[in-house]
């Protein structure tokens, strides 16, 4: 039943197409999209690509992990910390993540880094955010388990207040893996030449419109693919 | 008393500390002073911009092409959402489409929307729609399709026609979903408008960010970020206070 | 005035109403009264034309009701879920007024007399989140008394309330149907308030086996009038009613 929809304006769309209608310089058809993305997955060059782009997702994600949970950590265990930072994190988390982009090319060239850096700033709010209740959120009687134990500090933390949090730290880190993805392949259609997003901005400039449609449908295909086996991932906060 | 002061000046001493770490570590070269000016140098081109009016032109065009497209997705997303909503075929036939393409990045639609549009405001501004449509029109199929059924049964009881049920208990009920959507929108309409003219090289706070990149003009990047911070900030700002406003009620 | 003629409602292959006839007068206080589950609820469902009747027929006036009409005003028990939160209090009795398509500019003076009549004169601005449970059910009560309905047909809508504020609720009820001359069919589990408020008493009860409701006994309650949470209550007549009644709710 969902497909009949999107069948159905595939039909149309190659119709319109082979009447003239649609200008084929730009909307390609259906039936030459398909063609050229059975020809670019056989030849592996869209599979390198799709690895290139979730490369640089994988390690943005790494590094907002490390970087959101210590200091999420750090916040939600001091309260006042917390509250003299909260200005701090306003001033600085609306800053739009591809406002980065021309930093991060100055800084890293044309290279995984530049987009890695720019997901990962994306990505470290949410996973910030939601560190920080998390630990807060932890029940103050583990924590004075850990006193009572003697236990340092960063024991507390490692030991206690963090794994008493995961589950919360994982719904963000959740949330950012799908925001990963997206800021990544719109740093690499902006000016990253490499990976899927570069794929398409390289066939629209070489004017291959079929390239260009059956890549974003396999963006899409591949992006729907990683939403839903995220969704799947047994995460319960 | 001076607890509530702490309160009020600590998150001030804070913010003004890191951009003094940021000066030392600017003035002591820590990072190539090239990519990496302190904020005293970033501040003072941002008050250049705004002195000899460079400012406003990029930022009205960025600023215009942002609320061109979220406006019109918020209208197509809300009456579709409303629409899709009252009838359950429509839902059955297109819901999984909009779950399918709510995952898609906004900006991937960019390079055929060039091969159609060019490079064009209306490519902008397309691209900028598309890419806000979802989370409103998800949020408004969800919100009109959740009033409670103790209210409809009050509107039947009080003989409502289907337009005024729709206005007086759907739609109000609907709001607060719609807003949430909206409100993840407009963070999408700025990163899709800056992005675009990036790309595509129209005039904009995107566009002149891109150019100084390419000149290795660090100051211009730096400004570029603040403005579009603030921009980010009074968005945030802005819409939460209209919400606050609008849902008084909760 | 209202009547149900050989009424019976089945949900599926379950039946839940059996044969019910019955016949409210006009301006007369009927209360209905059963153990949970005998379909007391689905009894004035039917009459309101919410629920599909199976077979037999309910009468308003002698024309059958086959859809909600103005002319009956249902009070829900669950009152917080029946009114709309994102309006006030004004306008939520407002929503009845323009059911009824009076002009806007007539709303004011309609709604205060309304308000000051159930205690919540100086409320008119709040919304339902802030008010008691037992305003909130004043509010839904002053809402139905807008509708000018010819029949009031109350659902337990003192259920969920606290003893005090329940028995305030009961007197000025009472108060306001002689005053404004209306009828009410008022279904209760709690017999004694069944007895307190009603002229008229019918006991439903479940039929053995088949597990479906059918009317059990119907009593007239010859209490004087303006009754007294204490003296009525007292009354050895109250007593015998109560005795008589008794039994059909075990």
């Amino acid at each position: 039943m969902g497909a009949a929809f999107p069948l159905a304006v595939l039909a149309l769309w190659e119709l319109l197409s082979r009447g003239g209608v649609l200008a084929e310089d730009g909307f390609s058809r259906p039936s030459r999209f398909f063609v050229a993305g059975a020809k670019a997955l056989a030849d592996g060059t869209l599979l390198a690509q799709t690895a290139q782009t979730f490369g640089a997702a994988a390690q943005a994600l790494v590094i907002a992990t490390v970087a959101g949970v210590t200091v999420g950590a750090i916040l939600g265990l001091f309260r006042p910390l917390e509250r003299a930072a909260q200005l701090t994190i306003d001033a600085l988390r609306p800053i739009p993540s591809v406002a980065l982009i021309p930093l991060s090319l100055l800084i890293f060239g044309f290279s995984r880094e530049m987009s890695a850096a720019v997901a990962a700033f994306a990505c470290f709010w949410p996973i910030l955010i939601v560190t920080t209740a998390a630990v807060r959120g932890v029940d103050p009687r583990l924590i004075e388990v850990g006193r009572l134990l003697a236990f340092p500090l960063p024991k507390i933390v490692l030991k206690l207040a963090l794994p008493a949090a995961l589950p919360g730290i994982l719904v963000g880190i959740r949330v950012a893996a799908g925001i990963a993805i997206v800021v990544t392949v719109t740093t690499e259609i902006v000016t990253n030449p490499r990976g899927l997003g570069y794929a398409m901005t390289m066939a629209a400039e070489s004017l291959q419109p079929d390239l260009v449609w059956a890549t974003l449908l396999w963006v899409g295909v591949v992006g729907w693919a990683a939403n839903w086996a995220l969704e799947k991932l047994p995460i319960r906060r | 008393m001076t607890r509530r002061l702490a309160t009020l000046i600590a998150p001030v001493v804070f913010l003004l500390a890191l951009l003094y770490a940021w000066t030392l570590a600017a003035d002591a070269k820590l990072v190539n002073p090239l990519w990496f000016p302190g904020p005293e140098r970033s501040f003072a081109k941002l008050g250049e911009w705004i002195a000899t009016g460079a400012l406003w032109s990029p930022l009205a065009s960025t600023v215009w092409r942002m609320l061109a497209g979220w406006l019109a997705a918020c209208a197509v997303g809300i009456a579709l959402g409303a629409a899709i909503a009252s009838s359950p075929l429509a839902r059955r036939l297109l819901q999984p489409s909009a779950e399918f393409l709510r995952p898609l990045p906004a900006s991937a639609l960019l390079p055929p929307a060039i091969l159609v549009l060019g490079f064009s405001n209306a490519m902008i501004v397309s691209v900028v729609a598309f890419g806000c449509v979802w989370p409103v029109l998800l949020a408004a199929i969800h919100g009109f399709g959740a009033l409670d059924a103790r209210l409809v049964e009050v509107a039947r009881l009080l003989n409502f026609t289907p337009w005024q049920r729709a206005w007086k208990f759907q739609l109000p009920s609907a709001l607060p979903h719609i807003f949430a959507g909206m409100r993840v929108s407009i963070a999408i309409a700025l990163i899709v408008t800056v992005a675009s003219e990036m790309l595509s090289s129209q005039p904009g706070i995107g566009y002149l960010m891109l150019v100084a990149a390419r000149a290795f003009r660090s100051t211009d990047i730096f400004a570029g970020i603040i403005v579009l911070g603030a921009l980010g900030f009074l968005i945030n700002y802005g819409t939460q206070r209209l919400e606050g406003r609008l849902l008084r009620w909760r | 005035m209202l009547e149900a003629r050989g009424l019976s409602v089945s949900f599926g292959a379950q039946p839940v109403l059996r044969d019910i006839d019955l016949t409210v007068a006009e301006h007369e206080f009927v209360c209905v009264v059963g153990p949970s589950g005998c379909g007391k609820t689905t009894l004035l469902r039917a009459l309101a034309g919410l629920t599909p009747i199976s077979s037999g027929s309910a009468l308003f006036k002698g024309r059958p009701v086959i859809a909600p009409q103005t002319e009956l005003a249902v009070v829900f028990q669950d009152y917080a879920r029946a009114l709309l939160p994102w309006r006030t209090v004004a306008g939520n009795v407002a929503l009845a007024l323009e059911a009824r398509n009076i002009p806007a500019s007539d709303h004011a003076a309609r709604i205060a007399p309304l308000l000051a009549k159930l205690g919540l004169s100086g409320d008119g601005d709040k919304f339902p989140s802030q008010l008691s449970g037992g305003m909130q059910q004043r509010l839904q009560i002053a809402r139905c008394l807008a509708q000018e309905p010819e029949v009031l047909l109350m659902d337990e809508p003192f259920g969920s309330l606290d003893a005090i504020t329940r028995q305030q609720l009961q007197d000025e009820v009472a108060r306001l149907a002689k005053e404004e001359k209306r009828t009410v069919l008022f279904i209760t589990h709690d017999l004694e308030e069944a007895i307190y408020l009603g002229d008229r008493v019918i006991a439903l009860a479940r039929v053995k086996g088949n597990l479906a409701g059918r009317i059990a006994e119907i009593v007239d309650i010859a209490l004087p009038r303006p009754r007294q949470q204490l003296a009525t209550r007292e009354d050895p007549r109250f007593l015998q009613y109560r005795h008589r009644l008794f039994r059909h709710l075990e």
